[in-house]
């Protein structure tokens, strides 16, 4: 494990020009809880919630908008947070992995990702939750796929394909997200 | 210094896109660390006439936000500058759709409505084929339809889609109130379109889509959801008596510094059956008529080539559909 | 009990990771924290003329400018070593007079958010003047062309050459000779997480602390002390999650350097840099970029008799801080290239030369240009007689009563199951079912008429490679290649409370390290996995190493270091225990933590009362006997030995687009023993992954005169989920078990086989189109040139 000490309080840096025309308060819902901050309007929405918010869970891989690692969900949908303005998220829903489970009682994307041992080096892997959270979730709600019927590997490497890892070759988290979808299956089934 | 003499260039840079101003400069911005966008203010109008006002007074200072899927990544490379954002995701109105024959789509409409529309998808077929090509869903799911084709990306699909469709652009201003530019008028060069510094697109009005017409769209990219190499995309319309063309269209993506229209080529078709044979033709003909550039992904022959591959692939797909 | 050791127990590391619980560079954000951003050259070559950094230190929330003079009082330039020979420039790590690549780092501005640090570079106006640059070996061996090093007289950095056997007989006495060059292009790591760092310097006890994403605590320790004139006990290196490296982490940069000696001037004030994607693609470190000239002498029965190969490798414009990468390569090119084949005749030429580009590092599997151009050379030889490439590996293949054996060059070739692979993959992977339905496609391929209705025959092909790793190699693997290795040390405490805390000098980054270390010890000591912690990344704890995690050693070493640390608590556990319960040190075990004696179930202690009682009531133990339980542990490397496989990949091509899928992907491979097959298949997967896109997406794209072409996520291009297949991974029964700790590096294999593999793959596919592929960059554009339907065009 890392050392301890490396566990650094969060110290959110002011911006240096407070001259009000270049500041804009943002208030969201993040994780649930209502957040407020005056930032400028240049901080993307993955700055605010790292550098503003403390929530480092959501990772930065390109800023670029390509490699998927920044994936959050607003209002439900994920969305790359390094191609979104904090300020265009104001009176939205955010949600990160912060807001998915802890390690006493797991989200079913984070077990099935557990059980299926799906990530190595874990820079990529907030994205990937994310992702995988929307996308079980939509495809639960979908009327097109029917009842029970297991997602494909083509399916779930679809769904994937907006995310880049440089570790695993993929099969692995195409496997968490099987198990991720058998764990909710399970439960929805008890 | 990474100017470019380019028209295109300066148009952009009177624009308040400084440095942006050819793809190949783009890949060539190393200059400094770039990863946090430079500064700028911020106007967010809930109103259609809060934003003209805005834009009328900073003109090409203001730079207008809709899903910010093309904008961010340039504001974060510092390709583009502007000191102004107006963020018009905010105005109700502009995120309408209306169905009525034909089609009306707001400018903040965002992609992902089509994929989630069975509705919009049976409205504008081709619009349904198309969308799914445009990057990943996380991208959609902010992209808005109108920013694509305000920004006028000759690789992106939807500006070919719009030429395709004829579609009508709405334009809005404060001082010069409402005019319509045809999709053929409205994309002028790379990143460059009709839309004044002060005009804000409003509306895509695309005409209804006639029985007995099918659509073909695709592309081939390096991988999956990355700007196509090359895209095609066809319309095509069937007499339901005779099966004879009677309405042919093909346009590419990836060729040119806009959205290319194969005019010649989709001629050769009209009042023919759509035969292989005739659609190789029609093909061999679209190919010679392109003169793409190469760069570090295919070369110019293979774009060219290409070009040909996907004219009989979509053309076919288009007849299929219209059948 | 329950045996942790090759079983797929869930990670270690996965409960945080996957919470969000990571610590990653970026993730730190100490308090007074300065943010750094580097002015960089867009040219590949140029003379500074000047840089006037008056407005950038003007800026509200800038904190300081470096330039590479005003940096040059608080860092030394930066030394480079490497074997006899080798050209060694100095260079500062902020460029002054000259700069060497697009991306060269010209000054240095830390503001008070990078954001603002950023706004400041963009004010740092720098005058250049353009030099001719030099983007391609030809250009670098032009005789009259440009110079990098205006004090050395040629851009040649390094050269060496070497004879084994007689290639000259070999050549006058072979039936066929084939010349051919091969043409391996450059591409880079590309971790998710960039590099980064946050350097702090606190004058009062004159001591400084790196933090930041290496692989390995001790080596950067002397390099940041010795540029900055500290005593290498006053510098403390401390890495928390490293977010992937694959060799780009395993130096020290000019950027991190740069910012050391930032740090060092603004004595007090933590200096955070965090590199941007388009930095990392750039200048983060590339890798590969070798030309292999090469002559064949074979045989009419497809043997070959001699090699004569010669290599220049495109170092780029710096030699990395501290190790000679470039050098190195060649030299284990040179020594592995035979592999497990029988050849005894060959020579090797080296020559590394400075171009303008991007550092050249290791990366993954450092050496992998010796199997690809030897397996491309058995296919063309297969080609060339009409035979089958599976039948000429197995010709050439040293047969199965010749091991143990020595290479050429020095290394003993012992325990070689590379036959027995070829036999389980020709079953598993179905060739025999494969060439029927590539048959029978092109078969419907030549029928087809254009234009006619129905689709044409498929475009199938299959390439089989087969080669050895050393991972590590045999214990005069080192010897060969003129890098002998130290032992690898562990130390262990067993806690007051009986848990057990082990130290590695490894520094993972993806690996799982304190999943499989963890698994080893708890079975060594006889407890579960959950009273083990292993410690790690951390220079003031590690045992001394000058290696951290790298050279596919750890499933060896770091193994060996921790069952036999383990085993040596263990002992003590059984010492204490046995003056306590008044029975022989030979009949105490451990079994689920607790201690008993052997048959007698109720003689038993829990490790926490044998550990309390060790700490807290050192009279109870054994007189003369010191308080606690502590060990320490060395592995001599013993017989690592070598990793093998055969992999076989199915592909079909797009005769129209040139577009490559990869259809089915199958290895069959023996690394020994496994610790943990989720990790050894993690790992295999992963690396083919990387080779996969090593041939049809990725490269490191540079014009002729320096010009970089491939700074973004959307230039530089890594597979995604769709673009890699599933990969089906079998193991041949594990070797003779000549030593105990039996377990091989499985981190490299994956992408030296993958690129040979692919390419293999592929000219199979286009044989039909008589397509010969000796550039290892396959795009599609470069696929259709090959099949003759588009004209070249560079």
């Amino acid at each position: 494990m890392p050392p301890a000490e490396l566990q650094t309080p969060h110290t959110p840096h002011t911006p240096p020009d407070e001259s009000p025309d270049l500041t804009v308060t943002v208030n969201a819902t993040v994780n649930g809880t209502r957040r407020s901050t005056t930032v400028e309007p240049r901080r993307t929405l993955a700055d605010w919630l790292r550098d503003d918010l403390g929530l480092t869970a959501t990772h930065l891989g390109c800023e670029q908008g390509v490699c998927g690692a920044c994936t959050v969900l607003v209002d439900g949908d994920p969305v790359r947070s390094c191609l979104m303005l904090a300020v265009q998220a104001r009176e939205m829903a955010v949600t990160t992995v912060e807001g998915l489970g802890s390690v006493a009682d797991m989200h079913p994307v984070q077990q099935g990702c557990l059980d299926a041992m799906s990530f190595q080096c874990g820079f990529c892997t907030p994205g990937f939750l994310m992702a995988i959270t929307a996308y079980l979730a939509r495809r639960g709600q979908t009327a097109e796929v029917p009842d029970g019927r297991a997602p494909s590997d083509d399916e779930i490497r679809e769904a994937l394909s907006g995310n880049l890892c440089r570790c695993t070759g993929y099969q692995s988290i195409v496997d968490g997200v099987r198990r991720a979808w058998e764990i909710t299956s399970e439960s929805a089934g008890a | 210094m990474l100017s470019c003499a380019d028209d295109n260039c300066k148009r952009l840079r009177r624009r308040g896109v400084r440095e942006l101003s050819c793809r190949a400069q783009l890949r060539r911005a190393c200059k400094a660390a770039a990863m946090k966008p430079p500064p700028f203010a911020y106007d967010a109008p809930e109103t259609i006439d809060e934003a003209l006002g805005l834009l009328d007074e900073h003109g090409d200072e203001a730079k207008v936000l809709a899903g910010g899927q093309s904008l961010i990544p340039l504001l974060s490379m510092r390709l583009a500058r502007p000191a102004r954002l107006v963020d018009i995701a905010r105005i109700a109105e502009l995120g309408q759709i209306f169905l009525n024959g034909s089609t009306r789509i707001g400018a903040t409409v965002r992609q992902c409505a089509v994929e989630r529309s069975a509705e919009l998808r049976t409205a504008n077929p081709l619009l349904g084929k198309a969308i799914p090509f445009i990057g990943h869903g996380p991208i959609r799911n902010r992209g808005t339809i109108g920013g694509s084709v305000a920004h006028a990306d000759p690789a992106a699909e939807l500006p070919a889609v719009m030429l395709l469709l004829e579609a009508e652009m709405v334009l809005r201003s404060a001082s010069g109130g409402e005019r319509t530019v045809p999709a053929a008028e409205f994309f002028e060069g790379f990143l460059t379109t009709a839309a004044q510094p002060q005009e804000l697109l409003v509306e895509l009005r695309l005409p209804a889509w006639l029985p007995g017409t099918g659509a073909g769209f695709q592309e081939i990219a390096r991988r999956h959801g990355d700007f196509a190499i090359v895209g095609a995309g066809a319309v095509v319309q069937l007499d339901p008596g005779t099966g004879l063309v009677t309405d042919s269209r093909l346009a590419f993506t990836g060729v040119a510094g806009t959205p290319v229209r194969a005019t010649e080529a989709e001629r050769m078709l009209v009042g023919h059956e759509p035969t292989i044979a005739a659609i190789a033709e029609m093909a061999a003909v679209a190919r010679a008529g392109l003169e793409p550039s190469g760069d570090v992904h295919a070369s110019a022959a293979y774009r060219r080539h290409i070009a040909g591959v996907l004219t009989e692939r979509v053309v076919k797909e288009a007849v299929d559909a219209a059948r | 009990m329950q045996r942790f050791t090759g079983t797929r127990v869930t990670r270690v590391e996965d409960p945080r990771i996957l919470t969000g619980g990571g610590n990653y560079i970026d993730d730190r954000n100490p308090p007074g924290l300065g943010h750094a951003a580097f002015v960089r050259s867009p040219f590949a070559h140029a003379r500074v003329h000047s840089i006037d950094t008056t407005a950038a230190r003007a800026h509200p929330g800038v904190i300081a400018v470096f330039t590479g003079a005003e940096l040059g009082p608080h860092i030394a330039p930066i030394v480079t070593q490497g074997p006899p020979g080798m050209s060694c420039p100095r260079f500062t790590c902020l460029a002054t007079d000259k700069v060497r690549m697009v991306g060269d780092p010209v000054a240095l501005v830390i503001a008070e958010s990078r954001a603002v640090a950023e706004d400041a570079c963009e004010l740092v106006e720098v005058e250049y003047e353009e030099l001719a640059g030099i983007g391609s070996i030809e250009r670098a061996l032009a005789p009259d062309g440009p110079r990098i090093w205006d004090d050395l007289d040629s851009n040649v950095l390094y050269e060496e050459a070497a004879t084994y056997g007689d290639p000259d007989a070999a050549f006058a006495a072979a039936a066929h000779t084939i010349n051919e060059t091969f043409v391996q292009h450059r591409i880079t790591n590309c971790p998710m997480e960039t590099r980064g760092v946050i350097a702090t310097y606190e004058p009062g006890r004159n001591h400084f602390t790196y933090m930041g994403t290496l692989q390995g605590t001790q080596m950067a320790r002397f390099v940041i002390s010795t540029a900055l004139s500290l005593p290498a006990t006053n510098v403390d290196v401390v890495l928390g999650d490293v977010g992937g490296s694959f060799g780009q982490k395993s130096s020290i940069g000019h950027e991190e350097l740069a910012v050391c000696g930032a740090a060092k001037a603004l004595a007090g004030r933590p200096i955070k840099w965090i590199e941007d994607r388009t930095e990392n693609l750039s200048v983060g470190g590339q890798a590969r970029e070798e030309t292999v000239t090469a002559q064949v002498a074979f045989d009419a029965d497809g043997r070959i008799r001699g090699l004569r190969l010669d290599m220049v490798l495109a170092g780029g414009a710096y030699p990395i801080a501290s190790a000679p990468i470039t050098t190195l390569v060649g030299t284990l090119a040179r020594v592995l290239v035979p592999g497990a084949y029988d050849i005894a005749d060959y020579s090797f030429r080296h020559r590394a030369v400075f171009t303008n580009k991007a550092p050249y590092v290791a990366y993954r599997g450092p050496w992998a240009i010796e199997t690809w151009v030897r397996e491309r050379v058995l296919d063309r030889i297969a080609r060339e007689l009409g035979l089958d490439p599976v039948e000429v590996r197995r010709r050439n293949l040293l047969a199965a009563d010749a091991f143990p054996c020595k290479l050429p060059a020095g290394p003993t070739l012992a325990g070689i199951t590379l036959r027995a692979a070829l036999d389980k993959a020709e079953r598993v992977a179905d060739w025999a079912g494969f060439r029927a339905e590539q048959a029978s496609e092109r078969a419907r391929r030549a029928v087809a008429q254009p234009g006619q209705p129905g689709q044409p025959g498929r475009v199938l092909g299959l390439g089989v490679v087969s080669f050895i790793e050393p991972a590590p190699g045999p214990p005069d693997y080192g010897p060969s290649i003129g890098f002998t290795l130290p032992p690898e040390r562990a130390t262990a405490r067993l806690e007051v409370d009986g848990t057990l805390s082990v130290y590695t000098s490894q520094a993972p980054h993806g690996q799982g390290h304190e999943t499989t270390l963890a698994q080893l010890a708890a079975d060594e000591l006889g407890v579960s996995m959950s009273a083990v912690r292993v410690i790690h990344s951390d220079s003031r704890t590690a045992p001394f190493s000058m290696m951290g995690t790298g050279g596919s050693r750890s499933a060896t070493v770091a193994s060996g270091s921790v069952i036999g640390v383990a085993r040596a608590v263990r002992d003590q556990v059984a010492e204490i225990v046995a003056h306590m319960l008044e029975a022989n040190p030979t009949d105490i075990e451990v079994v689920d933590g607790v201690a008993r004696v052997k048959g007698s179930p109720d003689k038993a202690m829990p490790l926490a009362q044998v550990a309390m009682t060790a700490w807290l009531a050192p009279q109870y133990l054994p007189p003369g006997r010191n308080p606690g339980i502590e060990a320490t542990f060395d592995f001599r490397a013993g017989d690592g030995g070598w990793t093998q496989s055969v992999h076989s990949c199915f592909v079909e091509v797009d005769p129209e687009t040139g577009v490559v899928k990869v259809l089915r992907y199958v290895v069959v491979e023996d690394c020994g023993d496994v610790i943990n097959p989720a990790i050894v298949e993690g790992q295999i997967r992963g690396g083919i992954a990387q080779g996969i896109g090593e041939v049809l997406y990725e490269h490191s794209a540079y014009d002729d005169d320096g010009t970089f072409k491939a700074g973004t996520f959307m230039d530089y291009l890594i597979p995604s989920s769709m673009e890699i297949p599933s990969i089906e991974i079998h193991h041949v029964d594990a070797t003779v078990v000549t030593q105990e700790v039996n377990f091989r590096g499985v981190g490299e294999g994956g992408a030296i086989g993958a690129p040979a593999a692919v390419c293999s793959a592929v000219e199979d596919a286009l044989s039909p189109w008589n397509a010969k592929v000796v550039e290892q960059y396959l795009p599609p554009s470069r696929v259709l040139e090959l099949m003759g339907v588009i004209p070249v065009e560079r």
